[in-house]
């Protein structure tokens, strides 16, 4: 069974005026248990549209999505679930100990774990000092802690984030990546909407990119990272062997003792031979590989023309 | 659910309402005095200074928190975090309902109080005619609260639907002003002189909103109340009926509405 | 600092604007017309449905209203301030309105009796209201007192007083109005039914003005009894009747000489009847002054 899997799913806004908007169109995917699944996608992309799907926030207007099994929009699809919105907002007379209670009854835990987890969150999101405060007077960072604190209070086995590092400093961002690490550790899945590619990039086991509603690209991380491979960097130093043998390599950046070559994955071999054969000595090598971030921006530039 | 109306309930008091109503309360404090103006019924003016004060303050309170409640979680986005928990739609309505019914109980069970105590000092230094009938004014407070917790239902319907604040206010306000005549209506269409005078057509639309709206005159027993006229059993129970199945039509419609809401 | 003094300034010039326009506001208010103090009150039928559950306190409203309207020109009169008469017709619409409202209000009734007598003459209107109150007021013994009076000395109709009388006793369950109905009911006793009327009048009152009021007649009433009791004893001592007040003090049966609390003078009239300049009412008073000076 998945965590988390949608079939068919399209969404349409329907305006004043008659206008459309066609947020989602024909998604598929899915999500396997112990899985942390990056959905990426540019701003009004769907991602928050497909969420809201899946939370029952919003009917599908075609498709289906099952969480952990159940039908979305069912009570017992959000049973086993944390989901955190997009900039999150809480009943703002309440303080966050209030609010994480609230929430851990409603998921029906009981008292002394409750009591436990609660203190365990709010310590780990470093609400402590805060937590008998009114959410009111939080900063935007902090309900967004409060917001993660919430998700998390009832231990459950499928994570449902939008942007969750938005608004958090960067202490705050890498406690969210060690947190998402530390859920996969122990088993759980993760799907989480960001624009932040380098995040994905640490934590994610596989990645979404979502243009217009369309998935674009669905792949993992690791494939992602080894596809990206264009060539290498090659350092040799100057003064010693025949460097003219090497005249048809690029060079990308040369000084008085050092000379950098830009080796494309084919060419390798024949360099390494060449250099040998003309005494050239290679003090260093380095993969040259397109980061996700130009993967991202790749895909999105196909998928918008 | 439960635990929406505890939410609900601890909201209203952190806004300070119950802080206002106790300020207000403190009008009481003039009712005796005010009500000796009165040549020969302090002790009946008192009661309906009481009751009508009492009435007034249950008015704003259910026009403003039944219209407020739903439409600010909205508003807020607060929907996003509480619908998105293991909770119905429908418990969420029931749960914001039972809360602000469960204030407006308590409210009036303050206001009662205060107000028995205003009736039971005008009553010692005018007494009275006829003795005040306790009972009477209890079950007066008692369905008038009843009647603004119908009002609550209605302004949470009005608010299930709309995307302002101005439907469920003015939509209430209409509905209570209306509900309060519908019965005078009815009671005149069938009086001779209107029988002739009103086209058949309008008596039927006359008809429909006497059965389409709720009666509120049926809660309103300050007559009995301030002149010590003995109540009807058996009304008291058709009226107490008439709110279960009218509250729970009102609020089932809301459940139906919402649960078909976007929560965009 | 600008951020304070500007609005400060501000502040203090539009305080002493109104200042200088109190002055004149309150005078204007003070000066508006009698009928737009006491208000344009819309039909009955209208109100009863604009007041939705608040029947009984709008009707309250209305009464306490007209009292006070009718109290402050009552009080200037008793302290001899030259006023305009009150609207009498309008305060009699606003009590018919209360009453439609909350026909249970007793302050309505009692109110309306209490002017629409003496003061406005209309006998009828009044009883045909008590007829009304009757229907609510069940056990209400006031209000076939009060017909029974109106009845009895204002229209003359002495079956109807009994009727009236009798019911009043048996909801009183005292012997008072019964009493009264025996002892009173003809041509002769008017004067002594007026004063039994008013003493329990006065007695129940508790509104200084209207109080106050009832003293006055009450006080007059006692001065038309004493005139009547020396004019008897005058025709029984000198066998003749006599055709002046005066001739009674200078006979020595009436001292000290009577007094109208009104500020008119008794005299008698052909038939030997008691009665005064004043008309038993304070504008009685300033219609003859206008009428002396030809106004
Ligand atoms: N309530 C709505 N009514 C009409 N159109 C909407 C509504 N909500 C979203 N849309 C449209 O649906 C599309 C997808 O929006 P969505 O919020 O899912 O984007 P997103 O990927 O979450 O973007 P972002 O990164 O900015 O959060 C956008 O074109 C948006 O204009
Ligand atoms: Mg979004």
């Amino acid at each position: 069974m998945n965590a988390i899997d949608i079939s068919g799913l399209c969404k349409q806004f329907k305006g004043k005026k008659m206008t459309r908007v066609d947020a989602l169109k024909n998604l598929d995917l899915q999500i396997v248990p112990g899985e942390v699944f990056g959905y990426l996608g540019p701003n009004g992309a769907g991602k928050s549209t497909t969420i809201k799907c899946l939370m029952g926030l919003i009917r599908p207007t075609a498709g289906t999505a099952t969480i952990m099994g159940e039908p979305v929009g069912s009570v017992a699809s959000r049973t086993k679930v944390g989901f955190l919105p997009e900039n999150p907002a809480f009943y703002d007379y309440l303080s966050a100990e209030e609010y994480l209670r609230f929430v851990g009854k409603t998921f029906r835990m009981p008292e002394a774990l409750l009591s436990r987890r609660t203190d365990e969150t709010l310590k780990l999101l470093e609400l402590w000092d805060a937590r008998k405060r009114p959410m009111r007077g939080y900063s935007k960072g902090m309900v967004q802690r409060v917001g993660l604190a919430q998700t998390m209070i009832h231990d459950p086995d499928l994570y449902i984030l939008d942007e969750p590092m938005s608004g958090l400093d960067p202490i705050g961002r890498a406690l969210v990546k060690e947190i998402i690490l530390d859920l996969k550790k122990r088993g759980k899945s993760v799907f989480f909407s960001t624009h932040i590619t380098d995040d994905v990039e640490k934590v994610c086991d596989r990645v979404g990119v979502i243009v217009k509603g369309q998935l674009e690209a669905l792949d993992s991380v690791e494939n992602i990272v080894r596809k990206g491979i264009e060539g290498y960097i090659v350092q040799t130093r100057l003064g010693q062997g025949e460097h003219d043998s090497l005249k048809g390599f690029n060079i990308t950046r040369r000084n008085e003792t050092f000379v950098e070559y830009f080796v494309p994955v084919a060419g390798f071999n024949e360099f390494i031979a060449l250099a040998g054969h003309h005494s050239v000595e290679v003090t260093l090598v380095e993969t040259k590989r397109k980061d996700l971030e130009s993967f991202f921006l790749e895909i999105v530039r196909k998928g918008n023309s | 659910m439960l635990n929406i109306m505890a939410i609900s309930l601890k909201g209203i008091f952190r806004d300070r309402i119950f802080q206002g109503i106790m300020g207000l309360a403190v009008l009481f404090l003039f009712i005796p005095s005010a009500a000796s103006l009165s040549m020969r019924q302090v002790t009946e003016l008192s009661i309906t200074l009481s009751l009508s004060l009492i009435s007034f303050i249950m008015l704003l309170l259910a026009v403003f928190l039944g219209a407020t409640s739903i439409w600010k979680d909205i508003e807020r986005r607060y929907t996003y975090s509480i619908l998105s928990l293991p909770l119905s739609r429908t418990a969420y309505l029931l749960g914001r309902f039972l809360g602000i019914a469960l204030f407006m109980l308590l409210t009036a069970l303050f206001l009662g109080g205060v107000a028995m105590l205003a009736i039971k000092v005008a009553s010692v230094l005018y007494p009275p005619a006829r003795p005040v009938l306790w009972i009477a004014v209890l079950a007066s407070i008692l369905y008038g609260t009843l009647k603004y917790i119908l009002l609550v239902a209605v302004s949470m319907l009005l608010a299930t639907v709309s995307t302002s604040f101005f439907l469920p206010v003015f939509g209430t306000i209409c509905t209570y002003l209306a509900g309060s005549i519908t019965q005078q209506v009815y009671d005149y269409l069938h009086t001779p002189a209107a029988v002739k005078a009103i086209s058949p057509i309008m008596k039927q639309a006359a008809l429909f909103f006497y059965y389409l709206l709720p009666n509120l005159s049926a809660f309103d027993l300050k007559v009995n109340a301030i002149y010590a006229l003995p109540l009807n059993a058996s009304g008291l129970l058709m009226t107490a009926l008439y709110f279960i199945v009218y509250t729970s039509v009102l609020l089932a419609a809301g459940a139906i509405l919402l649960g078909r809401r976007e929560m965009k | 600092m600008n951020r304070v003094l500007r609005p400060s300034v501000v502040m203090l010039l539009s305080l002493a604007c109104y200042g200088v326009l109190l002055g004149p506001f309150c005078a204007y208010m003070k000066q508006k017309p009698v009928e737009e103090k006491l208000g344009y009150v819309p039909s009955a039928t209208l109100l009863r449905y604009l007041a939705t559950d608040q029947k009984e306190f709008v009707a309250a409203s209305l009464v306490m209203k007209t009292v006070m309207y009718y109290g402050g020109i009552a009080e200037k009169q008793q302290t001899n301030v030259v006023v305009a008469p009150p609207d009498l017709p309008a305060m009699s619409r606003l009590l018919h309105g209360a009453v439609k409202l909350d026909p249970y209000n007793m302050d309505a009734y009692y109110f309306a009796q209490s002017f629409l007598t003496w003061d406005a003459k209309q006998y009828k209107l009044a009883n045909n209201l008590m007829d009304y109150g009757m229907k609510y007021r069940t056990w209400d013994w006031y209000l076939p007192f009060f017909a029974g009076f109106n009845s009895a000395y204002f229209l003359k109709d002495y079956s109807a007083a009994a009727r009236y009388y009798q019911k009043a006793g048996e909801l009183s369950g005292s012997d008072l109005s019964r009493l009264l109905a025996g002892r009173y009911l003809q041509e002769s006793g008017q004067t002594g039914l007026a004063i039994a009327y008013l003493t329990v009048m006065e007695k129940g009152e508790t509104n200084e003005a209207m109080k106050r009021n009832y003293h006055i007649r009450l006080t007059a009433f006692r001065e038309v009894h004493r005139i009547e009791v020396a004019r008897d004893r005058f025709k029984e001592a000198k066998g003749i009747v006599p055709t002046t007040v005066e001739q009674l003090i200078l006979g020595g049966f009436l001292v000290p000489p009577p007094v109208d609390p009104y500020g008119g003078t008794f005299y008698l009239e052909p038939d030997g009847k008691v009665a005064t300049t004043s008309k038993f009412a304070f504008a009685g008073v300033k219609n003859e002054k206008r009428q002396h000076t030809g106004e």
